[in-house]
This record gives C-alpha cells, structure tokens and sequence, in this order.
C-alpha cells in the first residue's frame, strides 16, 4: 500500500521521527557524514531467484566477479614482520598476501609457475621467509621472485620474467588489506567512494580484533549477506522495535549504508505492524534502559522528563572508556549506540560505532552455490599511542552450531543465530516458489538491489574496470 | 627398567611469550614454545621435509613451518595443514621456580 505523502515510488517513509530526526535532538551531535542522507530509487522489478540457486550463474560470478572484484583478504596486524603470509581462497582461487619487506605488502597468485600447485596449503595467517613449492622444490624469494629451481638445466626456457609468482594487486585502507586478481582493474580508491572520507572520521586501522568467527551458511553468499542489509527483519527476526524507521543510504556504485538507532525507537514507524506490541502501550523509557543489561551495567529509572537515549549513551561512554583505556567523552550518541552499517561491493560491511564495531565478509564457500562462509570481526578501537596486539585465530562455526558456543560473544551470540537461522529455509523456499524472484522494498531493501545492479555490470563484462 | 624424570632445559626468561627457544636434550633438538596458554615442547623438526622449527614462527599456538608453510599445533603436536600429515613429538612441560623442565623416561641407572 502506498504511503498518502507521496506518490512517487521510492519516496513513502515510515511514520513518525526519521533516524535524522532523533540524531538532530541527540547532546552530542555526529561527525558530519552520519548527517548525510543519499538515496535514490532504483527500480522495483523482482530480482531472480535463479541469481542464488543457478550453478551456471554462479559459475560467472566465478569467472566475471571475483577474480576482478577489490575484496578484503586480512588486516595489516595478520602480517607484522616480514615474511608474515596470509592465504585468502575465494571459491575455486587462492591469493597469498606477503609482507615482502618492512613497508610493502604484496599478494600472489597461490599457484606454482611450474606445474601449478597451490604453494601454501593453510588458509588464514602462516609464516614464509622464502616461498617452496611442495612438489618439485621450486621456490620464490618474498617478492615473487624466483630463488632456486632444482635441475636448472633442464629449463632454459624459463626465465625470471615468465616465471616469478604471479602478481595481483594489492592495497591497503582503514587497516585492511585488499586484493583483486585482475591486472586491468581500477586502483582501490576509485571504488571505495565515499569510504575515504566518511572514515576519516572513524579510522578503522586504530581498531583491532577482539574476535573472529567464521561460520558456514546453508544459503547463497549473496542472500546470506542480504540478511544483514536491512533492519526491516528486526521486528519479525529479533523481535525488535528498532528499524522500522531506519535510514537507507545509497552513495554509489559501490557503498550504500544503513543506521539504524539504539535507545530510543519510533513506535509510529510499526503503525501497521501486526498486533498491538510496541505500540499500544509503547515501550517506557525506563524499558528501553534495561538495555545497559547487556554488558552488565546496572540501571535504575529515567528521570522525570528525560528520555533513555541519552543516559544510555552517557553510561556506554564510561564502560567502553574504562574498558578500553580511552576518553569517550565527546562521542556522539549515533556512534556510541547506533548500528552504523556500511558496505562495500561486492561482500564487505564495516560498521564505525562504538557498541556496535564490527567488520563482515560473505564469501562462497568453495565452489558450492548454496553454501557460504560468513565471517564475523569485532573491531575494538585502539588506545592511542597502543600497538596492534597478535589477531586472534578466527573461531570456526559449522552450520548447525550456535554463536552462543563463541567465547566472549556475549549479547550478540542469540542476535546472530536470529539472523542466519532463516537462511537454510530462504533458501529451500527460492526452489520451491512458482513466483520466480523475490520483491524488495523501495526504500528499506534498496541496497540489495543496488548491489545486485552492480553485479549485473561485472557478469556483462564492465565492473571495476579503468 | 625404565622410569621418568624431569630435566631442567631452560630459564622461564630465556622465552618471552610468543616466542619459542631450541634446546638440546641428549643430542635430539627440543622447541620450547611459549603461548598465551602457556609453554609447550614439541620436535624440532617437521616431520615433513625435516626442516628446522625454531626457524619458523609461533602464531598463537601455531608453530609454522620456514619451508613449505605447514602448521603444527604445539598443544598436542597435530599437523594442522598439508605438506605435513604426521604429529610432532611433545614433551611434558614443567615451570616453576627451577626454570622450564622437561619430561623424560630414562632408563634406571641414569
């Protein structure tokens, strides 16, 4: 049904304050790019559902998207010390990210130059002075180079231009190292968009790993991820008033954004929800409170005439400042509470707050169409002047296991596990529908569409190309 | 008749945490690997190419091999990754005040 206030697709907002609304009454205003908003309609035609259940669709993506996609493979605290590797496999390709010397660190094809056999076995961070293939002893020096090949004799024919390790690009942002096989495509920068600038407000290299967990989905890496790009599914999902409401950003190509607020909610977006919850009678101020429970916090009731956001924000700015060694104080109430979430094509979402710091990534997993790899880092800012600490070793999650297994998950162990439990069922229900794709909304699940227009350039052959 | 005993091999300073140290007992060469879950000793040498550990580097309980990549765990020796598929050898640790002792069955008369 099509809101009274427009008749424009694309145009109908829910009812009630917008996220802008409650920002421009929050103490401490936001850094300048979270008071931005940027969207535009895209169309509202249903997207296929053979786009995640086709072995032959997914088999472009293998051959047009991925090898030319930029793709975050570790971060820079994986490899410290020269001679640190980090292998990234993504489906049937595997990248070897080296820090080559002190202040360079370079990514190649894991593929040896003679017969062609994957070099390092392991995924994730390892530790190579020198590069030697397993089979037949060839071996590089850090840089790709070739360092010895036994029986030199019998190759006068290779020689060091042909048959170094194959190169693929390589680049670094917000403490991220990123790579992308194919040798035409255009530099990082040019696809991050607005990343640069929005995060300089929010450097995501002062940040370090608290934790990360690597699940495996039932579903396709695309829906899998869609689940995560809008906050629509949280009143039926997570049996949450917060996202009816939402803000929805597209800015490019490429980056598109979702904040949703914490502490606060608007029960007038639910006004045709079903039933009366959160509405008749709304949550009480010292309800919404009760969310300091989480991390323990201990909470009484809200003052006479003030509401909880604030008081909510203010007790956060002390826990994480005692926490983590660092002066919270003038941190806005949208960093400090909301889930600020951006992403970046093709699989990548950071998230700049502070009670809600983490980083994703979807990928297939191997060269299954309905299986994916879903992993989860919680990004920790860094006291000034500290070093990066060693990473942990990701915590690995089979299908049927439950988040709440993760040590040190806390709250967030049932919220995911409300997020990836509909997936095996989405996707049964894409091979069991009449009706051929799924509808989206025009405004609140604008970005997948976006992503999936994206897509569409790299599978004709366009994409990330100078 | 053969019985156990530990043998002092190394002070607690000689490996900073994160780090690992080679020691020699009875000729057959040891890495002392200290991690956040404490110290652990396993074999020297991987037990694919016979290439020297202590060469390597440790990553959390990870002891990686310099040649061919592969990791071992040093909790209980397990090969993690190809080339290698055969455990390490482990030795019980001990530290207290004495230093870092080893675990070593010996013959009676020793």
């Amino acid at each position: 049904m099509m809101s009274e206030k427009s008749n424009r697709p694309g145009e109908a907002r829910a009812s009630g304050p917008t996220v802008a609304d409650s920002l421009a009454s929050d103490h401490l205003a936001p850094p300048s790019p979270l008071l931005e908003s940027c969207y535009e309609f895209l169309g509202d035609a249903d997207i296929s559902f053979a786009r995640y259940t086709s072995t032959t669709f997914f088999q472009q993506e293998m051959q047009t998207l991925w090898p030319r996609a930029w793709q975050w493979a570790c971060r820079e605290e994986h490899v410290p010390d020269v001679g640190d590797t980090y292998v990234y496999d993504i489906g049937p390709y595997s990248i070897i990210v080296v820090r080559s010397t002190e202040d360079t660190i370079q990514a190649f094809l894991n593929s040896c130059t003679h017969r062609g056999t994957r070099i390092l076995a392991g995924e994730g961070s390892g530790y190579s002075p020198a590069f030697t293939c397993p089979f037949h002893g060839w071996s590089w020096e850090l840089d790709g180079a070739i360092r010895n090949i036994p029986g030199r004799w019998d190759f006068p024919h290779v020689c060091p231009d042909t048959h170094g390790l194959q190169r693929v690009h390589c680049e670094r942002w917000g403490g991220f190292v990123f790579i992308n096989m194919d040798l035409q495509a255009k530099p990082l920068l040019d696809y991050l968009d607005v990343l640069p600038e929005h995060f300089k407000h929010f450097p995501l290299e002062r940040r370090r790993i608290r934790l990360h967990v690597q699940k495996k989905l039932p579903c396709n890496w695309k829906a899998a991820q869609e689940a995560f790009m809008e906050a629509y599914h949280n009143f039926e999902t997570h049996d949450s008033p917060n996202g009816g409401n939402a803000q929805y950003d597209i800015f490019g190509k490429y980056v598109s954004r979702f904040i949703h607020n914490i502490g606060n909610y608007s029960p007038q977006s639910l006004d045709d929800y079903p039933g009366d919850k959160w509405r008749r009678p709304p949550m009480s101020e010292d309800d919404l409170l009760a969310f300091l429970g989480a991390y323990g916090i201990e909470y009484g009731r809200v003052p006479e005439g003030e509401t909880a956001r604030p008081l909510v924000a203010e007790a956060l700015r002390k826990y994480f400042g005692e926490t983590l060694g660092i002066d919270m104080s003038q941190v806005s109430e949208c960093l400090m509470l909301d889930s600020i979430e951006y992403h970046l094509f093709p699989n990548m979402f950071f998230f700049p707050g502070i009670n809600i710091p983490m980083a994703y990534r979807f990928r297939p997993n191997g060269e299954d169409v309905d299986s994916s790899i879903f992993d989860l880092l919680i990004l920790e800012p860094l006291a000034e002047g500290a070093e990066h600490p060693e990473p942990p070793e990701p915590v690995p999650l089979e299908v049927e296991q439950s988040y709440t297994e993760v040590d040190g998950i806390s709250w967030l162990g049932p919220v995911y596990d409300e997020d990836t439990g509909n997936l095996a069922m989405q996707t049964q229900g894409f091979k069991t529908s009449r009706k051929p794709g799924l509808t989206l909304g025009n405004y609140q699940e604008a970005r997948i569409r976006r992503v999936h227009m994206t897509l569409d350039e790299f599978m004709s052959g366009a994409g990330s190309k100078e | 008749m053969k019985g156990q005993k530990f043998l002092r091999v190394a002070d607690k300073q000689d490996v900073a945490r994160g780090k690992t140290l080679c020691v020699d007992v009875d000729g057959r060469e040891v890495l002392l690997c200290h991690t956040a879950e404490g110290f652990f000793a396993v074999d020297n040498l991987c037990t694919h190419a016979g290439a020297r550990l202590c060469e390597g580097k440790l990553k959390g309980h990870r002891i990686l091999c310099p040649l061919h990549g592969a990791a071992f765990d040093v909790r209980d020796g397990n090969a993690l990754t190809r080339p290698a598929s055969v455990a390490l050898d482990t030795w019980s640790v001990r530290v207290d005040d004495d230093g870092i002792s080893l675990l070593l069955i010996v013959s009676a008369d020793d």
